[in-house]
């Protein structure tokens, strides 16, 4: 809300209704500075995924719908253009669950990201430039998605979104199921691309504490509603957030156990 | 045991199985590219067949000509189902579009009665009747004819499916939403695996057109598709070439011997038991992939 230059995402009084009738978000303000690093922390349920999909315009895909407020990116608002129009502006929405394309190889995952963007020698730097940022990808890149490690395949999740040569990179829950030093690990490399890249990054986290040591300015929000705006530093001494991490951190270690299982596929 | 019966009923099943090829190599495009189990695939193929007989007859074109112009009409009609019948559905339980797929059977089939008739009309490809001799075997040269067509078409989209265009469509067959988040246009991925399909219809239908006619019987080549589709593991190019053999192998040795016993007939049970114990037994099938699930 500075006099300078608008921010590049705001997201400005959203409502969004499901299915015509259940309210998910209700009034909900956000800014993301060029260049900037802000963090959205909330409970489950509380409308974080719900509000990523505001923006990257994936909720008309499970009958939900912003009924009132817009959504403006780079000072124009967005909120008419379908999925592919919002990435070719420069809008990425790494999904909830990582959600990689498990038949196919790495290789083949930052191919297919990279689908709307220039021709095969762009694709081709582009895919080196993730496999640098995340070696370990680069190790595996013939390997089938599906199984990848946990860690893996967020590293995948992201590097797929990166393909798309985005301005604004949007991560839903990238912790989830991590071990902390790969929590740690993701997260720095995720820093050190918004400052390599002047990347804008609105990170969606349980796991506060994780979160706030990365961002400049988290929003918390609950049962739809943004309930607190403020520098990380001043977020992290408040006592609230404190219980609240301590209340949503503690149950989730069975996450990161993996197995496999193989279910026979196209009957089910 | 006639071992030189047995050798020819088993050739001559084999490339008849790789003409099945054909109509699975349709499916399985569809399944591949957009996780799609198409019930419509045989309708289309006997649609493709009247429409190379209407643009041959209207236009008075010759056959060579008038199959790419059909090739041509069939890839917009997949284009067309796509956009009016599909489009809504996306991200939609399977159920339901798979339920279109069987609507637009019924609709195709009911189309082509009302504006076609039943009566089964020549399509005469100019292959000679005579056979072909392969050492002491007799093989049909129509079916030979067909069984290199699904060879090539094999080496086709083998590749393609390599390409970035073929690796996109595999992506949106694995997860529609994560597509969509990532820019890759799913409608038009979904338009374009229809519209390939239909024109992989165009050449089974031609082919199986010019052997037994143009009628609604070649819309039952569904089953023989989709028993082989499923038995080759549904997203399996591959996997659609090696069952047809398979399949039209076991049919063709299976019911020589049977027929005589039972009176003829057991080609579709053959076929039928084929595809039942397949997903009983091995529901992914030979070559398919399986789903990953962590837990
Ligand atoms: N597709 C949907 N249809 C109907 N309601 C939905 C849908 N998706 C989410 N909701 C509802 O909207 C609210 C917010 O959900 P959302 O997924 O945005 O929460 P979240 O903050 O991302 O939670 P989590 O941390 O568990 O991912 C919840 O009450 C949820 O039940
Ligand atoms: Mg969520």
């Amino acid at each position: 809300m500075s006099d300078a230059a608008p921010s590049l995402l705001s997201i400005n009084n959203v409502e969004v209704i499901y299915d015509h009738v259940s309210l998910a978000i209700k009034g909900v303000s956000i800014e993301v500075p060029r260049g900037g690093m802000v963090g959205l922390l909330g409970a489950n349920g509380a409308g974080k995924s719900t509000l990523l999909k505001s923006v990257s315009g994936l909720l008309k895909t499970e009958r939900g719908e912003v009924t009132r407020g817009e959504v403006r990116f780079d000072g124009r608002n967005i909120d008419a253009l379908t999925p592919q129009e919002r990435v070719e502006l420069g809008i990425v929405h790494v999904l909830e669950g990582r959600r990689v394309f498990e038949h196919l190889t790495p290789d083949e995952n930052l191919v297919a990201a990279s689908a709307v963007r220039g021709g095969r020698a762009d694709m081709l730097r582009n895919r080196e430039r993730v496999y640098g940022y995340f070696p370990r990808l680069h190790e595996r890149r013939t390997a089938q998605a599906g199984y990848l490690s946990g860690g893996e395949q967020q590293m995948l999740a992201i590097g797929r979104a990166l393909m798309t040569q985005p301005r604004l990179l949007m991560l839903d829950e990238p912790s989830l199921g991590l071990a902390p030093f790969l929590v740690a690990e993701i997260f720095e490399i995720i820093r050190r691309i918004n400052r390599e890249e002047q990347l804008s990054v609105l990170l969606v986290e349980q796991n506060a504490i994780a979160a706030l040591e990365v961002v400049s300015h988290g929003y918390l929000i609950e049962n739809g509603r943004i309930v607190m705006h403020d520098s990380s530093e001043a977020m992290k001494k408040n006592p609230d957030i404190q219980e609240f991490y301590l209340g949503g951190g503690a149950a989730r270690d069975f996450h990161g156990i993996k197995h496999y299982r193989r279910r026979k596929r196209w009957l089910t | 045991m006639d071992w030189t019966l047995f050798a020819e009923l088993a050739v001559n099943g084999a490339l008849s199985g790789l003409m099945y090829s054909l109509v699975a190599m349709g499916i399985v495009l569809i399944y591949k590219s957009s996780s799609v189990p198409n019930l419509a695939q045989g309708a289309l193929t006997m649609l493709s067949a009247y429409i190379v007989l209407a643009i041959a007859g209207a236009l008075k074109a010759p056959l060579w000509l008038a199959i790419p112009l059909a090739m041509a009409v069939m890839f917009g009609i997949g284009m067309g189902i796509e956009r009016v019948a599909l489009r809504r559905l996306a991200g939609r339980p399977i159920i339901m579009i798979l339920m279109m797929t069987l609507g637009l059977d019924i609709f195709v089939r009911a189309a082509t009665m009302t504006l076609w008739g039943g009566t089964a009309r020549p399509l005469p490809l100019g292959i000679s009747d005579a056979p072909l001799f392969l050492g002491p075997l007799l093989l049909n040269r129509a079916y030979v004819v067909g069984a290199l067509v699904a060879l090539v078409l094999f080496a086709v989209f083998f590749f393609f499916f390599r390409t970035r265009r073929g690796i996109v469509l595999r992506a949106i067959a694995d997860d529609y939403t994560a597509s969509w988040s990532v820019g890759i246009s799913v409608e038009r991925g979904v338009a374009l695996s229809w519209a390939m399909s239909s024109v992989v219809a165009t050449a089974a239908g031609v082919l199986w057109g010019s052997i037994q006619g143009v009628d609604q019987s070649l819309s039952q080549l569904l089953l023989k598709g989709i028993a082989v589709a499923v038995l080759g593991g549904m997203d399996s190019v591959g996997g659609a070439i090696l069952a047809g053999i398979l399949l039209g192998v076991i049919e063709n040795t299976a019911s020589g011997f049977l027929d005589p016993l039972v009176g003829g007939g057991s080609r579709d049970l053959v076929v039928a038991a084929i595809l039942v114990l397949t997903i009983l037994v091995r529901p992914h099938g030979l070559f398919g992939r399986e789903d990953i699930e962590r837990i």
